[in-house]
């Protein structure tokens, strides 16, 4: 009886076909919205009068990381960010929000993204990059007590290594590997404090990572971590990212960045922020 | 009204439940007393040594803002913290109990000290409801109450005589019990809004600071019921097919209709054998409100695994524990309690 | 009196289970004020016959005439005729259906079972409902239950009150599948009794029983079915006294 039939089901041949229609519907109108160029041009530079939104993955130290009250965002890009401001007479908003799709949100939760990112080739097809704020090397952390040297990411080769995901230092390590440059195990993670415990637990051998961020965590654990190896042949720069079509705004925000570095700003934050130089 | 008067009857009550309510009550009271004596805020803040004060005054005449007060009260116990930002970072702590301001820089106290600080982050307290614990059981509650109404649909849909209401609601089912959670809140809260032009944080006011958090705890709302509703309808549909076939006829041939019998004899009857299952989705639930970290909102993990990383402290995760089973606990307790006043007719 | 000849008829009225064929050509008529038992051995097809007349079952052809109009009429499992929707459940509340394992509304209580449909279908005032519901439950004599989950109650109390809940609808019609077959034998007389008292006040009866005692006493006419059809049929004297055909004297041998 129709009951019986009712409960077995449906088969699998007419899930693929309903998967299917759904996957074929969803992508046409994907495609007809794309193809139509369904986001209205930004009118003003900014999506709120006065108020510049930045968005933040609040977790990178010292870069960016929250207060002990839990509330308040501090570190290099937020004191950055906050002169910023000022120079160009905005309000700072700070949006936190996850690695993972950070870039999904220019335009739509924020006007930029202000967190240690590195100006890549790749990147500049999707996104404008305000001029470099800050230089930086790919730098390999080893364990306070450990008695190797290493003068290159070829000496990596054999041991395991932790980066945070989707980072530069992720990708440059995954191409190391890819390439069978060097016979290397890669554990990504979220977090980049999760590297350096695995470290510190054993769990990997080194943990690639910016050098300045690199150089606060070998510093303010001097018995646990050492930095091994600075990658100096291949600067890479941090940038502010901006919406692709927002010239006018990466115009403005490289003007205050010019004036930011002749008052001297940047010396004097980087001093605050990690030491000398 | 009845639940009230079984209240106020202490006579008929339990022994168990009155030594239970003595403790709770004796234990309010000692907290309270605590709490009355302990010192304000104010003089707290006044334990700062003369070098955080002197930091303190600099810091006010400088463009950058470095110090940071934390202040975190329990009423019984009080946590205070100073710490400047920075490659030269300073920090002093202190704890105030029972009247009196201890530093709390080193041993014991200073562990006592970061349970305090990491249990009043992830509680959420001084925020928003969108933070901590207050997260947690919104999202957790609203889902599970969203999900289980859609899922009562569903599961009639899926045993429906109609050929096309059946398919469209197992396939449906199929589709959220078959990928991950997580895939389905990343399209929700990203493709979704590509695919029909707009911004879930358009949707609120757009000088609302909170207006991103709103957004996407909207998404992840209409996320975590979507796939309640997929997990609890498979519930539903053997709560009500576990009925006997009797308790239908029965109703048939007093000319009930379909939807009479459903909402007067066969769902009320099904509704106590779903509240075991239920409570098992709403502990798992519980625990995959964690996934929001991976669109910007703060749960209990999240902020858990934040406070790990700033100050590479593991202890954080063991307040993060009793806060879980403290909530599941209550949880079961009160699901518990309902499926036995749904029983008194057994 | 009644403007009909029949309260219900069928006229060939078959039923197969794919392809068992359980009910063949049963035609009947029952008058109304008439008691009829149905006997015969298990598998006769009589609790079918009985759950096609309300509709629990679908029949494979044949007719159903109530109160002398054209009911339903299909033929090869096609449905040729059928009686209005709103009309169609206005008959069909003209049976009152008795279950052999009570079926009880487990979540309700004595008084809410017989309420409850008196108000979802009869769309009467609770007040009203909660009066004929107090009046019928006194009748089986449970007044003392009003309150009473079914759970606390034995089985012929139970099924006292199922007989209450159909009554509570006031049908025309009353069927009983087996009303004693789940009950420990000492409770048996009370529901006998009760369904006696009914069939003294003129009620029609249509029963299913094993209860060749009451058929005996109470029935104006006793129908024998076997494999699916009604072999014999008469008044109890005619069945009882002077049984004619083979399987009829072997089926009342066993049962006797």
């Amino acid at each position: 009886m129709s009951e019986n039939k009712a409960k077995k089901g449906i088969t699998g041949k007419q899930i693929l076909i309903i998967v299917i229609a759904l996957v074929v519907i969803a992508g046409a109108i994907w495609g007809i919205l794309a193809l139509t160029g369904k986001k209205e041009e930004v009118s003003g530079m900014l999506m709120q009068e006065g108020v510049l939104n930045v968005g933040m993955e609040i977790g990178y130290p010292p870069f960016e990381e929250f207060a002990e009250d839990g509330t308040t965002p501090i570190g290099y890009d937020v004191d950055f960010a906050k002169a910023l401001g000022e120079k160009m007479g905005l309000e700072i908003n700070f949006v936190n929000t996850a690695w993972d799709g950070i870039f999904l949100g220019i335009g739509e939760n924020y006007d930029v993204v202000i967190s240690a990112v590195t100006i890549t080739e790749e990147r500049k097809e999707t996104m404008l990059f305000s001029d470099p704020y800050i230089n930086n090397y790919q730098a390999v952390v080893v364990a306070a007590d450990y008695d190797g040297e290493i003068t290159g990411f070829l000496d990596l080769d054999g041991m395991v290594i932790a980066v945070q995901k989707e980072t530069t230092s992720d990708i440059l390590m995954s191409d190391y590997k890819d390439t069978a440059t060097i016979d290397i195990t890669i554990s990504a993670n979220e977090k980049i404090a999760t590297c350096f415990t695995q470290l510190k637990n054993g769990e990997v051998d080194a943990v690639v990572v910016d050098s300045t961020v690199a150089v606060v965590y070998a510093a303010s654990n001097p018995d646990a971590y050492k930095v091994a190896f600075e990658d100096e042949s291949e600067p890479e720069q941090f940038g502010i990212a901006i919406g692709l079509t927002n010239t006018a705004l990466q115009t403005a925000i490289n003007e205050a960045i010019a004036k930011l570095t002749v008052e001297g700003f940047f010396t004097e934050n980087t001093a605050f922020w990690f030491g000398a130089e | 009204m009845n639940f009230l008067k079984r209240i106020i009857d202490v006579r008929g009550w339990k022994r168990a439940s009155k030594t239970a309510a003595i403790v709770i009550m004796a234990a309010v009271a000692l907290l309270a007393a605590l709490s009355w004596v302990n010192v304000s805020e104010e003089e707290m803040l006044q334990s700062a040594s003369e070098e955080m004060q002197e930091i303190i005054r600099q810091e006010e005449a400088s463009s950058r803002k470095y110090v940071t007060v934390t202040y975190n009260s329990f009423g019984f116990i009080k946590y205070l913290s100073f710490s400047t930002s920075g490659a030269k970072a300073v920090k002093e702590t202190y704890i105030a109990f029972a009247g009196q301001v201890y530093p709390a820089d080193t041993g014991f106290l200073k562990f006592i000290g970061q349970m305090v600080n990491y249990t009043y982050r992830m509680l959420g307290s001084g925020q928003n409801i969108l933070h901590g614990v207050k997260l947690t059981i919104l999202l957790t509650t609203l889902s599970m109450v969203i999900g289980s109404i859609l899922s009562i649909f569903l599961a009639l849909g899926k045993i429906s005589k109609n050929k096309f209401i059946s398919k469209i609601s197992s396939a449906y089912v199929f589709f959220f019990r078959g990928t991950p959670l997580l895939i389905q809140l990343f399209v929700i809260y990203f493709s979704v809004p590509v695919i029909f032009g707009f911004s879930w944080r358009g949707l609120f006011a757009i000088g609302d600071t909170e207006a991103v958090y709103k957004g996407a705890f909207l998404a992840a709302l209409i996320a975590f019921s979507l796939n309640a509703a997929a997990y609890c309808a498979e519930i539903v549909r053997a709560a009500i097919q576990s009925i006997d076939k009797g308790q239908g006829e029965a109703a048939k041939a007093l000319g009930m209709t379909y939807g009479q019998t459903m909402r007067h004899i066969i769902i009320p009857q099904s509704i106590r054998r779903m509240i075991p299952p239920l409570c098992n989705e709403f502990v798992m639930m519980i625990k995959d409100v964690s996934l929001v970290f991976a669109i910007s909102l703060m749960d209990i993990t999240t902020i858990s695994k934040t406070i790990m990383t700033s100050e590479g402290n593991y202890l954080v995760f063991f307040p993060a524990l009793v806060i879980y089973l403290i909530i599941t606990a209550i949880f079961t307790f009160l699901f518990g309690k309902i499926e036995k006043r749904l029983s008194v007719y057994e | 009196m009644s403007d009909f000849e029949y309260i219900l008829r069928t006229e060939k009225l078959c039923k197969s289970f794919g392809h068992l064929e359980v009910l063949t050509d049963v035609d009947l008529g029952v008058k109304m004020g008439e008691v009829i038992c149905i006997i015969g051995p298990s598998g006769a097809g009589k609790s079918t016959y009985l759950r096609s007349l309300n509709q629990l079952e679908t029949i494979t052809s044949g007719k159903i005439y109530i109160k002398d109009e054209l009911f339903l009429h299909r033929e090869h499992n096609r449905t040729i005729h059928r009686i209005e929707p709103d009309r169609q459940k206005a008959m069909l509340l003209e049976m009152g259906m008795v279950f052999q394992s009570f079926n009880l509304f487990p979540h309700k209580t004595v008084l809410e079972n017989v309420m409850i449909a008196q108000v979802l279908v009869r769309k009467k005032s609770s007040d009203a409902a909660r009066r004929l519901a107090g009046e019928i439950i006194n009748m089986v004599g449970l007044s003392d239950k009003l309150d009473a989950y079914p759970s606390k109650l034995s089985g012929g109390q139970q099924q006292r009150v199922a007989i209450a809940r159909a009554l509570a609808m006031e049908p025309e019609l009353m069927l009983f599948d087996e009303p004693t077959s789940a009950l420990d034998p000492e409770l048996v007389g009370e529901v006998l009794a009760v369904m006696k008292k009914l069939a003294s006040q003129g009620i029609t009866m249509l029963v299913v029983t094993h209860e060749m005692g009451f058929a005996r006493e109470a029935a104006d006419r006793v129908i024998f079915m076997d494999q699916g059809r009604i072999a014999q049929q008469g008044t109890p004297q005619d069945i009882f006294q002077n049984p004619e055909g083979e399987r009829l004297q072997q089926f009342l041998q066993s049962i006797l």
